[in-house]
């Protein structure tokens, strides 16, 4: 049954209630509702009485996630459970705002993420949130496309679906699809931390290439794709699609054209990341890139942004451009001057106009990607010096070329020179080149 | 030159192809084809929504009539927004062999499923409601021998009662009694077309889950779970009511 405009339901544990304004979606679980509680309106997720396969652990995990709490701010987390009525029960999330497009529609380009750096903060709010999911000890249990949401002007992430997290070990007995499954988890095994970095990785490369990591040629060549051959290619024998030593199932020109296309974009530490995670990744799990060092690598990218005079922006060291000193913009064509670099920690931050450092950079062992310690900006009177203020609340010291000396006091400039050797306090390897 | 990212294609998809193969002889005149009709020009907008919100493949659609012989409705599969339903009316014989022949015919890459970025096995969902009147066991058993028959969702509603349709028939074409629905009501009826359409479409374009045994035996878990979850009291159970 359905519930109505106007249909009270109960807050477990509480003397409040949920009102129902209307229906939202419907999905194979049950029903989604918009409602109103305490004068504001949420999405009530509203269960099938059939469709738990143990209602009361799937009920008691959902209470356990509600008391730990979302993991990131990205996760559209449980926020109450009602009581059971009608012979079910829902909980309640807040609504997802229509900026958020499905992860779906930016598969299949009804939506385009056109800016490298909507994509790539897209992909680190992912990677954060497995992070401290994998934190809590937890995983999620049904992780598909259907499970994203983006802001595509600047890759903002929601997830949904939450209900399907859970403890490592914990079984809610839903089974997540092939496509987005590690091969072991397909072929039987156990989902655990080493088989949510698979998934983790057809996530990310699903994001950056709008193409599936293991479907090429010889999976076009299964003219109808079975259950037995989807456990074939995603579970015995899975190929990744760009495999420097097997091309058996390389991508398809007319099928898989984003594949081609985009590839040779991407710095070669993504492609190498990508490479290693789909090829000695699929048999030896310990081989696969962890979430921490996903988000150290998204850092990387992000520190390879520049932005042409046109507005779009380019990688200052895309695979295509290899070596060679010229660099092109993507979208006119015009000649970028290939900047020098910041070298600090394990970073090599561009530094082009508008490009920023963090404190991932200037702090050790920080991974805060979020809180801006300094920009790169350009000179009023002199537009060709550019320099990087400082916007942390330390003072940096500087080694200028001549030997000399500088304190660049927060908000003050450092100019930007070959070899300069900068003091980030207790940062202090970073070097210009 | 511009930028690639702004002209990037939607991921590769596989389609999948359903099949409605609809009985329209003389018997199904009245309510019975009404129903027919109705539903599935209900269902189409659900169907394209679940294309539409679908990474892993893409619907199409595919129908055949049969009464005295059978009948595509299109030449080719329609991708589901393009596909629409023409009201059809009844009349003549249930030749349901012949409707077997032109099926295992297109059931093949040469034919129906020639996408190039390849199918998953398509979903058949027969509608009759009397006993064939050709020889239908002969182009079964070939259409038994069909690879992609074998491997496909299917799914049949018997409409009306015992007497007319035996279930048998239908059994056969599925293979499980488990995937055999019995429509006592043109309520029922448009209810259950519905249902199958939709689980059918949902479960036949997703890329199989972990674990699963087959698509046909996930299909009918999930139909009989939405089947106790929406069945209607004293509907589909209601026998007063008369067909025609």
């Amino acid at each position: 049954m359905e519930f109505k405009k106007g249909h009270k339901i109960k807050v477990k544990g509480s003397d409040e209630f949920l009102t129902v304004i209307g229906k939202l979606g419907e999905g194979g679980q049950g029903i989604v509702y918009r409602v109103k509680y305490n004068g504001c309106e949420y999405a009530l997720k509203w269960f099938f009485q059939q469709s738990l396969k143990n209602p009361q652990a799937f009920l008691k995990n959902l209470c356990q996630n509600i008391a730990d709490g979302a993991p990131a701010r990205s996760f559209l987390w449980p926020i109450l459970v009602t009581e059971q009525t009608e012979g079910s029960f829902g909980y309640l999330m807040a609504l997802r705002p229509p900026e958020y497009k499905s992860f779906t529609d930016i598969l299949n380009a009804k939506v385009r993420i056109v800016k490298h750096s909507a994509r790539v903060n897209a992909a680190l709010m992912i990677v954060e949130s497995f992070l401290s999911l994998h934190r809590q000890g937890k995983s999620y249990q049904d992780l598909n496309d259907g499970n994203f949401f983006i802001n595509p002007e600047n890759g903002d992430v929601l997830i949904c679906d939450n209900d399907n997290v859970a403890p490592y070990g914990v079984n809610l007995g839903i089974a997540g699809k092939c496509r987005y499954m590690a091969p072991e988890v397909v072929m039987g095994e156990k989902p655990g931390m080493q088989s949510d970095y698979f998934s983790l990785a057809v996530i990310l490369f699903l994001l950056l290439f709008l193409s599936h990591p293991l479907e090429g040629e010889k999976v076009v060549k299964s003219v109808c794709l079975t259950d037995e051959h989807e456990k074939k290619h995603y579970g015995s024998n899975p190929v990744f699609i760009f495999d420097p030593k097997d091309n058996s199932n390389k991508p398809v020109r007319g099928v898989h054209n984003n594949a081609i296309d985009l590839w040779p974009l991407y710095p070669q530490f993504i492609q190498e990341a990508f490479i290693r995670s789909f090829t000695d990744g699929i048999k030896s799990n310990e081989k696969r890139v962890s979430d921490s060092e996903w988000l150290r690598l998204f850092i990387r990218l992000r520190d390879e942004i520049i932005t042409c005079g046109c507005g779009c922006e380019n990688f200052a060291s895309s695979a295509k451009a290899g070596d060679s000193d010229e660099l092109h913009c993507l979208s006119c064509g015009a000649k970028m001057v290939r900047p020098l670099r910041l070298n600090v920690q394990r970073y090599s931050v561009a530094l082009y106009p508008g490009n920023r450092i963090y404190a991932c950079h200037t702090v050790e062992s920080s991974m805060d990607f979020r809180t801006e310690t300094g920009r790169v900006v350009r000179s009023k009177n002199h537009p060709n010096l550019w320099g990087i203020r400082n916007l942390s609340e330390t003072s940096w010291q500087a080694e200028m070329p001549d030997g000399s000396k500088k304190v660049v006091a927060p908000n003050a400039v450092l100019p930007i020179f070959k070899n300069i050797k900068v003091s980030f306090g207790n940062v202090s390897d970073a070097k210009i080149v | 030159m511009s930028n690639p990212f702004e002209n990037t294609e939607g991921i590769a998809k596989r389609t999948m192809v359903l099949f409605f193969v609809v009985d329209t002889s003389g018997s199904m005149a009245g309510k019975k084809i009404g129903a027919v009709n109705d539903a599935i020009f209900n269902v189409l907008p659900e169907i394209r929504k679940i294309s539409e919100d679908n990474a892993d493949a893409e619907i199409k659609i595919a129908a055949i009539t049969f009464s005295n012989g059978a009948k595509w409705l299109y030449d080719e599969p329609k991708p589901a927004d393009e596909f629409s339903w023409p009201y059809v009316n009844a009349d003549g014989m249930t030749d349901l062999g012949e409707a077997y022949r032109m099926l295992n015919e297109k059931l093949s890459r040469n034919a129906f499923m020639n996408d190039v970025e390849g199918s998953y096995a398509p979903a058949i969902f027969l509608m009759t409601d009397g006993e064939p009147t050709d020889d239908y066991k002969k182009e079964l058993d070939r259409l038994n021998q069909n690879k992609w028959f074998r491997v496909a969702i299917k799914v049949a509603v018997a409409i009306g009662e015992k007497d007319d349709v035996n279930d048998e028939v239908l059994t056969e074409f599925t293979g499980t009694p488990e995937a055999v629905l019995r429509a006592h009501t043109p309520e029922a009826l448009a209810k259950m077309i519905r249902l199958v359409s939709v689980t059918a479409s949902k479960i036949g374009s997703q890329s199989s889950t972990v674990g699963q045994e087959s698509r046909q035996k996930t299909f009918t878990e999930e139909l009989n779970k939405q089947q106790q979850e929406w069945q209607p009291v004293n509907s589909a159970d209601d026998e007063d009511e008369e067909w025609n």
